[in-house]
């Protein structure tokens, strides 16, 4: 399917400045007429995955690119989040188990991708040339007018 | 970040004034919350009336300053917007926090505890 529209945001690797991606998506996401919801979980994950681009693959080092390429389809919208540091290792990628009557077993990091994981309908990450790609699909349901 | 508190008995009210707890805002909410315990407050009202962003970092910093109260005392949440509702039902937390619609409430929950 044809892309419809696509737009491209960079950051510098700076924990301060995620928050201006995270306002730039959820700009495009109130321009597509979503939910208050739909719109929030769009940014959250993007604003995870750039978070742990700049934490983890740059280890927290400022100076450094963070591309979001934003696609939208007809029928989904699509982010690339990409960067040049340290590859992801699929290993971390895991369930958020824990029992929410043993306080201690809660977790206080590490939630990222289970968010991720869980509110994207697709994911999936790669290593091209030394540099990272994390993809996020998400179908678009419209928020529905009565005839 | 912004954080505003009141006393309530001895039950400390915590609201943030600023729209987002995020990776940026993280570590300063927990920092503060944590010399607030570590002064001897040990049940703690968090209002996030004003909040309309959490992401995994301030999930992670809420998480922790419950950790630290530890079991002499508690901190409960209140006027949750929907949206950040919604994160707390997907990581489970809505499980671990007791979570109130109004302020009153969350205040009258603490009153009497240990």
């Amino acid at each position: 399917m044809e892309t419809a529209a696509n737009i491209t945001l960079m950051i510098e690797s700076r924990i301060e400045n995620v928050s201006l991606l995270g306002g730039a998506v959820r700009g495009i996401a109130n321009a597509l007429s979503l939910d208050e919801l739909s719109c929030y979980q769009l940014e959250l994950c993007v604003v995870e995955a750039v978070s742990n681009a700049t934490k983890h693959a740059y280890h927290s080092e400022t100076g450094h690119p963070v591309e979001v390429d934003v696609l939208l389809f007809q029928d989904r919208i699509t982010f690339k989040i990409c960067d040049e540091g340290e590859s992801l290792k699929p290993a971390k990628v895991r369930p958020l188990r824990f029992d929410p009557q043993k306080l201690e077993t809660v977790p206080e990091s590490g939630m990222g991708l289970f968010i991720m994981h869980a509110l994207m309908d697709e994911v999936s990450y790669e290593t091209v040339g030394g540099r990272n790609i994390l993809t996020m699909s998400k179908y678009l349901r419209k928020r529905e007018h009565p005839v | 970040m912004q954080l505003h508190h009141t006393r309530n008995g001895d039950v400390l009210i915590v609201r943030p004034l600023e729209k987002r707890i995020d990776a940026a805002t993280a570590a300063e909410f927990k920092e503060n919350m944590s010399n607030w315990i570590s002064a001897g407050n040990r049940r703690i009202v968090l209002n996030l009336k004003e909040v309309d962003f959490i992401d995994s970092s301030g999930l992670g910093a809420i998480v922790s300053s419950l950790k630290k109260i530890g079991t002499e005392g508690d901190l409960v949440i209140c006027t949750v917007k929907e949206t950040v509702m919604s994160l707390f039902r997907l990581t489970r937390m809505n499980r671990v926090f007791d979570i109130f619609a109004s302020e009153d409430e969350a205040v009258k929950s603490l009153s009497g505890k240990a």
